[in-house]
């Protein structure tokens, strides 16, 4: 009854910023990854530096096994992604949890299974994109 | 070969951290960091155009799609609608004169009605479906921190941060959120408090023998005095009388649709004066 089409939605950000850092590692780095996530903050009305401290996190942890990620089969990617949202998720709440903003209760973790459930689709969709712009992975 | 490798965790990574972390500690502590950042959203404004793309032409490919029948069939349908909220009116109208009049008579000031400004919601999903939505009216518009904000259902939440041309608005079951209300039939003041993503509503600490049951209807009692008085927050679903327990379990189910509209409404309550004028005369009555 109360719940709104929000909370499936998966962090697509995040899930952009993970395929970038999977594909170009050394151009897609951390301060990207900084200032994207600063820029939802804003936009969003969150706390400056939240978001900007777990893109930052999982865009590192992306990039430095990034040739590791990308010899896995999809599944498992999927499994990575889930696991680099769900430290994101995490770190998300225990930075509300501090700064005494409100802390919002376990339905966030169905975003985070969806995130990893539609990877395949943007791992697609990103791929084709690049392959069409003439975009050479490192 | 691994591209991190050769800057490292302390080169690559640490600053960032120690930025976001000085960053966040500023905006708890600093008055104008909030400001700044408040202000700084006025770059989402393109972002939040583009993402509101889809569902407008959406919406606009449906304007197009409808059959004169389906049309007429509509207008007939409001047409009705609006005659049956105006003859509610009329009668609502005649109330709220006789109200008016008591209230002079017993010298207290008459609640004004308030202005009314409809909000759009920002299809920009702020923070992993939280219990807060994003909408279109800003501090621009006269928004403030605390303004109720409602629907044709009853009340959806409070607005808790705004910047200039966006603002915030936590539900009413967000767990920090609390709304006074009164149970409608009996008149019993409660305090509501939200209990989260996909749970209940909650009024709380009621003695056992209060009188409250299923199907009450529960309005804002304008205590608190962020809400005005008199609208429709929620329904009681289910009483549980514990004998172990001095206080009763009470779950509610919210009246408004919670932000899933696309609009809802911002009020601008005029109730800070006839609240001061109510604890003067009780101040008076005391004194008698």
């Amino acid at each position: 009854m109360q719940e709104l089409p929000g909370g499936f939605v998966p962090d697509w950000v995040s899930l952009v910023l993970i395929y970038w850092a999977l594909a170009f590692p050394v151009r897609m780095g951390v301060p990207i990854a900084w200032v994207t996530g600063l820029i939802v903050d804003i936009i969003t009305l969150g706390i400056p530096g939240a978001h900007a401290f777990t893109k930052s996190v999982i865009v590192y942890i992306t990039g430095s096994l990034a040739l590791r990620i990308r010899a896995f089969p999809i599944w498992q990617q999927s499994v990575v992604v889930f696991l680099l949202l769900s430290l994101e998720l995490a770190s998300l709440v225990i930075i509300s949890g501090l700064t005494g903003e409100a802390i919002t209760g376990m339905h966030r973790w169905t975003a985070v299974v969806v995130g990893a459930l539609v990877w395949p689709l943007i791992y697609h969709v990103l791929r084709r994109s690049r392959h069409s712009s003439n975009l050479r992975g490192s | 070969m691994v591209p991190h490798a050769k800057s490292g965790f302390w080169r690559g990574l640490a600053p960032y951290l120690l930025s976001s972390i000085l960053l966040i500690s500023a905006y708890m502590h600093v008055g104008a960091v909030k400001v700044a950042a408040s202000s700084l959203a006025v770059i989402g404004i393109p972002i939040h155009f583009v993402a509101s793309l889809p569902s407008m032409t959406l919406a606009a490919m449906q304007g197009r799609l409808i059959t004169t029948d389906q049309l007429r069939r509509q207008f007939e349908f409001l047409r009705e609608q609006n005659l049956i909220l105006r003859a509610r009116l009329q009668r609502f109208e005649f109330l709220e004169n006789e109200n008016n009049r008591l209230r002079e008579l017993l010298q207290a000031t008459p609640q004004a009605v308030e202005k009314v400004t409809l909000a759009q919601l920002v299809a920009v999903n702020p923070d992993l479906g939280s219990l807060t939505v994003l909408v279109n009216k800003g501090s621009a518009d006269d928004v403030y921190i605390g303004q109720p904000v409602i629907d044709a259902g009853g009340i959806v939440g409070q607005v808790t941060k705004s910047s200039l041309f966006t603002s915030k608005i936590s539900l009413i079951t967000e767990e920090s959120q609390a709304v006074p209300v009164q149970v409608v039939r009996s008149g019993v003041r409660a305090i509501l408090y939200g209990g989260g993503k996909n749970r209940t509503l909650r009024v709380m600490y009621l003695d056992r023998n209060v009188d409250i049951q299923p199907d009450d209807v529960l309005v804002s009692s304008g205590l608190g005095e962020i809400y005005p008085p008199g609208y429709p927050v929620a329904v009681v679903t289910a009483v549980e009388r514990n004998v172990a327990e001095s206080f009763m379990n009470i779950e509610a189910k919210p009246m408004s649709h919670l932000g899933r509209d696309r609009e809802v409404l911002l009020l601008w309550p005029t109730q800070l004066k006839s609240s001061d004028h109510g604890s003067d005369a009780i101040v008076e009555e005391k004194s008698e």
